[in-house]
């Protein structure tokens, strides 16, 4: 149930791996990945969720963190989410402001 | 089940992960439901840890457990923290919850998992402690 998440910077499009299970002991972490990829102005925030099993609300707080600090004009992507994780960012209402996808597709 | 017996900390949500992932592997709950409690009792403990402990700089443990009968599975989290009566936070509407991201307000989305995630929650604060109780109805016999 351990927590990963990796940034790669290509074209100003921030693409972020995360694995594992995302709650509020791993928040943080996150949180400083989404810092780390602001500072550099992307203009799209990609993040890869095929290997995250696990998604609390202090992850989707990161989410709407990420969308103020990086500003309403960058796009983000939720690319490879499925089943209970999914389900959660959908009955949260992400999917209204996220770009989900089953792979990614610059739209 | 035995209870187990954490510090209030953190760190301890995942070994409450492995607790509530072993009960309803025990008590043979599907997998959305499965998820939905581990969601469910990972957001309480999170707001017991945080608001009941961290943030009053008080120390502590929280203790959970968990009872399988023919037709439920209950779990029960229980701490010595300041009384915190999750069902008193404010609900996101469906409006607010239809917002943007850039204008959408940061809290209350743990207890709205919570009550998505499970068949029912109480709370009491009784003795001393806070009570949050969790029930799954296990299928075919509720």
């Amino acid at each position: 149930m351990a927590f990963d998440a990796q940034l790669a910077m290509a074209d100003h499009i921030a693409k972020i791996t995360l694995i594992g299970s995302l709650d509020a002991s791993s928040a943080p972490r996150f949180k400083e990945v989404i810092e780390e990829a602001a500072v550099q102005s992307p203009t799209k925030l990609v993040l890869l969720m095929d290997s995250l099993d696990f998604l609390a609300s202090a992850g989707l707080r990161v989410l709407i963190f990420a969308k103020q600090k990086m500003g309403a004009g960058v796009d983000i992507y939720v690319v490879g989410s499925q089943g209970p994780v999914l389900a959660t960012l959908e009955m949260s209402g992400f999917h209204h402001s996220v770009y989900i996808q089953e792979t990614y597709v610059e739209a | 089940m035995i209870p187990l017996c954490l510090p209030a900390t953190l760190d301890s949500l995942d070994e409450i992960g492995k607790y509530i992932v072993a009960a309803t592997t025990e008590a043979k709950l599907e997998t959305k439901p499965a998820y939905g409690l581990r969601l469910a009792v990972d957001e309480i403990a999170t707001n017991i840890i945080t608001h009941g402990y961290e943030e009053t700089g008080k120390a502590g443990n929280v203790t959970v457990s968990g009872e399988i009968t023919d037709s439920s599975l209950t779990i029960v989290l229980e701490d010595s923290g300041i009384p915190f009566d999750p069902l008193s936070r404010k609900l996101p509407s469906e409006d607010e919850l239809n917002l943007p991201l850039e204008e959408r307000d940061i809290g209350g989305l743990g207890i709205f998992l919570v009550l998505k995630g499970v068949d029912s929650f109480s709370y009491e604060f009784i003795n001393g402690k806070n009570r949050n109780m969790f029930t799954m109805n296990l299928p075919g016999k509720a």
